[in-house]
């Protein structure tokens, strides 16, 4: 008898072969591990070699948790209890600062892995040759989950060596640490798992993903500031939840992440059979045989294909601007009970809490949107080697408008999300302020960050019409002023580094006047890019596969 | 003779891979043009430089006398193309695709874009997703017949096509043909090039290695020739335009110059002859003596005239 049907008569039938896949997997996926684990874990190396020289004492830290100890300031690190453990731990308040960000980036790696070994296979007809071989219905998705744990528990093991020599950092909190970000590994990839089934092909699942991604980090941060139960809605919460390197640290937080990514596995193993090969849960309908009157040209095709981005955009944005927004209201509350030291670092030139608390969110609400541009320009290199643009650049078409439409429609996704969260922020900051006059100064910062976000996203054109095939460059610009916003103060940044961020140049407004200056030079650059961009399309060579 | 494309000493070159090697390439209008060369031999890489998808690094190459790398959107108004592996949208239907790809060339002929669309057997509403690699190429078909241009550039079209739909696709190029267009068809199906095409380049490594007419070519080749004869002839195998001579009794089977077949022929009536068949080389025969070594290299016995 042949082992693989003893094995079917072991009842393992479906998964035989997932040894094999997984190493081929592995191997497969090699680049992209080390990639990311590098980029974790030496992100995280960088700032923690960083924390012990900027707050070297209990007082600095005391009086940096004093500045970070608002709704705002909460909803983009994590719960109170680690502020309050800030004098006594380096690395609690390391934790603190890190664990929502490098969770929620774990949770990007996790998703990318995942679609790309088990939907992104399947649509390419790759795993048609492997579904060929003896192996299980199952197995490549046991591969996969498989795949996903151990480099979970590598990355978890990889952190928790970088933090363990912060001040305050002992063995089994450095292991928590680490554990805390394979937990959210785990749990992403089950949920991939799940989309992969659900959806009609690999994009769309890892749409899925990350929007469940984006509504993580969004429920964690309207849970921390508003110090409500809502973080427990959010995998990522789950792991801050565990108050790591404080006084009150805990594990069992981690065993809803195992539950929860048990079922989600669960439900992706019994989804798996059930539908057919290359095809999702949802079933193809038949389409219309004639265009309509709306797709008529190169802009309108761009527009239509991108339609999925641009809407998940704006309801991003919404959702983003209206939690923030609610919680704008608090920080008035708030302000009675703060000590005078309080006040004093707060009430920085004189401006209202609230105005400041209005000028830090809505340079988020740029550079979140912006996110959404940039994935608009990397559609257009997915055309180009899906070689669907092969089509339209035989057409009548100049280059100007394939790849060229992508620029213009990048531009109206980034400028329709930040007046969309924009406006959301002041329908629900001043509703929850009680003063009507919020309204305009909340709206008005958020459009104030437009050149901000159109210079990004004119940088990631260029990048992708001179440089096509370095992806990571289109992201360099963003990622950097990503960078910036979140650890600029914290890092103690130099000015000129500072400046690189296109977000730094804007006024604070309404906690500061509107200087034009600014305004008109970051347009300008994102001119200058698109002007570059528009040239480099002309003259290189379109990669069609 | 007005060429429709001409390139001259095309070189194009991917990092040290030089994928079009002096390429000299000439289509006149109104002519069906076989492009003919094995996998990677640059045909789809001299397509894409006549689009202006690619720029090429030496040489020239001409679509109507312009240049397609400046003026390619404005070229394109007049061609019509065929990818060899068609990717479409997996959201948009097959109908919306052939529409938009007419309405960018300024519109459709909707009787004409039916018409094929009954002929080539296709549903226009499913989602490109869900065509297969054969519905995939209907699609692109359709568009590029539908569509009222002077030159058709064809890469590999049938290749996902079944032997009916074959048969389909060349009543159109002739249609198109008839219809006084010009067509660039690349291929590697010999019988397809033989019944469409007027003249026939041979590309190899990058560099375009004969172009002709088939019957200039099969002049220039050497014919298959079987007799039984009524007595034994002597010194055939001597004599130097006659190759893999098999004799068994009366009966002979070899390949022959077609210089020599006056002199064979004539040493073949001497002895009397029984039975005659003499066949002249497929193309298929042409192609395999242009790429003999390479055959050979990959361990297969050349087979003219087998």
């Amino acid at each position: 008898m042949s082992t693989a049907a003893a094995e079917i008569e072991d009842g393992l039938g479906t998964l035989a072969g997932t040894g094999k896949l997984l190493r081929f997997q592995a191997r497969r996926t090699r680049v992209f591990l080390i990639g990311w684990f590098a980029g974790l874990a030496g992100g995280t190396w960088m700032i923690a070699a960083a924390f012990p020289g900027l707050y070297p004492t209990a007082a600095d830290r005391a009086q940096y948790a004093t500045t970070v100890d608002t709704p705002a300031m909460r909803s983009m690190t994590g719960p109170v209890e680690y502020i309050e453990a800030y004098a006594d731990s380096t690395a609690a308040m390391l934790a603190h600062n890190m664990l929502l960000w490098t969770g929620a980036l774990t949770a990007v790696m996790f998703a990318l892995l995942v679609t790309r070994v088990t939907r992104a296979d399947e649509e390419t007809s790759r795993l048609e040759v492997i579904r060929s071989l003896p192996v299980g219905r199952r197995a490549d998705l046991a591969a996969a989950m498989l795949l996903a744990v151990i480099a979970s528990l590598v990355l978890g093991l990889l952190l928790a060596l970088t933090v363990l020599g912060v001040p305050g950092a002992d063995l089994e909190g450095a292991l928590l640490y680490g554990l805390a970000h394979a937990a959210i590994g785990i749990v992403f990839a089950a949920l991939t798992a799940v989309a992969a089934q659900i959806a009609g092909f690999g994009s769309t699942a890892t749409g899925m993903a990350f929007g469940v991604i984006g509504l993580a980090a969004l429920m964690s941060g309207v849970g921390s500031a508003q110090e409500s139960g809502a973080i427990w809605a959010s995998p990522i919460g789950w792991s801050q939840e565990t108050f790591v390197f404080t006084a009150g640290q805990r594990w069992w937080p981690l065993a809803v992440s195992a539950g929860a990514a048990a079922l989600l596995a669960w439900l992706a193993f019994s989804l798996v059979t059930r539908r057919d090969f290359g095809q999702g849960m949802m079933p193809a309908r038949a389409g219309r045989a004639h265009a309509g009157g709306g797709l008529r040209s190169v802009g309108s095709l761009t527009l239509r294909l991108n339609r999925a981005v641009l809407w998940s955009g704006v309801v991003t944005m919404l959702l983003l601007g209206a939690a923030y927004g609610s919680v704008v209201g608090s920080a008035d509350d708030m302000l009675e009970t703060l000590s005078d030291t309080q006040r004093q670092v707060l009430d920085q030139g004189g401006a209202s809490i609230e105005q400041n608390f209005a000028a830090t969110i809505s340079a988020l609400d740029g550079l979140f949107a912006s996110i959404f541009g940039l994935l608009v320009v990397g559609r257009a290199r997915r055309e180009e080697t899906g070689g669907r643009g092969e089509l339209l650049a035989a057409g009548p078409v100049p280059r100007s408008g394939w790849p060229g439409s992508y620029l213009p429609t990048a531009l109206a996704t980034v400028t329709l999300a930040v007046a969309v969260g924009g406006l959301f922020l002041a329908i629900t900051g001043s509703a929850s302020t009680g003063d009507g006059a919020f309204f305009g100064e909340l709206l008005g910062a958020s459009l104030l960050q437009l050149p901000a976000a159109w210079a990004l996203t004119a940088f990631a054109f260029a990048a992708y019409a001179w440089l096509p095939r370095a992806g990571w460059l289109r992201w360099l610009a963003w990622v950097y002023a990503f960078v910036v916003s979140y650890f600029g103060q914290l890092l103690d940044m130099p000015a000129w580094s500072r400046a690189l961020s296109p977000f730094d140049h804007l006024a604070r407004y309404p906690a500061e006047d509107v200087e034009w200056l600014p305004v008109v030079l970051l347009t300008l650059v994102a001119g200058v890019f698109a002007v570059l961009g528009y040239a480099g399309a002309r003259r290189r060579d379109l990669h069609f596969s | 003779m007005n060429a429709v494309i001409r390139t001259e000493n095309l070189v194009k070159r991917f990092g040290h891979v030089t994928a079009l090697d002096h390429l000299n390439l000439e289509v006149a209008q109104g002519e069906t043009h076989g492009f003919l060369g094995p996998n990677g031999a640059g045909k789809s890489t001299t397509i894409r430089v006549l689009l202006g998808m690619l720029r090429s690094d030496e040489g020239r190459a001409e679509l109507f006398g312009a240049d397609p790398w400046k003026d390619a959107a404005e070229l394109h108004r007049r061609l019509a193309y065929v990818p060899g592996d068609v990717a479409l949208w997996p959201g948009l239907t097959g109908g919306e695709t052939i529409d938009l790809l007419g309405r960018l060339r300024g519109g459709i002929d909707k009787r004409k874009r039916d018409e094929l669309l009954e002929r080539f057997d296709l549903d226009p509403r499913k989602k490109g997703r869900s065509y297969s690699k054969g519905n995939r190429q209907k699609v692109a078909l359709v568009a590029a017949f539908a569509a009222d241009v002077d030159l058709l550039l064809l890469d590999e079209p049938t290749s996902g096509l079944d032997p009916l739909m074959g048969a389909v696709f060349n009543e159109c190029v002739r249609e198109a043909s008839a219809q006084g267009r010009t067509v660039l068809l690349s291929s590697h199906i010999m019988s397809e090039v033989e019944a469409l095409c007027e003249r026939v380049s041979i590309i190899r490594k990058g560099v375009i290695a004969e172009t002709g007419t088939l019957a200039d070519m099969r002049h220039f080749s050497r014919s298959r020739l079987r007799a039984t004869l009524k007595n034994p002839v002597r010194g055939l195998g001597d004599h130097d335009g006659v190759h893999d001579l098999k004799t068994d009794g009366l009966d002979i089977d070899c390949n022959v110059d077609a210089a020599a077949l006056d002199d064979v022929l004539a040493q073949l009536a001497v002895a009397g002859v029984a039975a005659l068949t003499c066949e002249p080389p497929s193309l298929e025969q042409i192609f395999m003596r242009f790429y003999g070594d390479e055959l050979a290299a990959s361990g297969v016995q050349e087979e003219n005239g087998k």
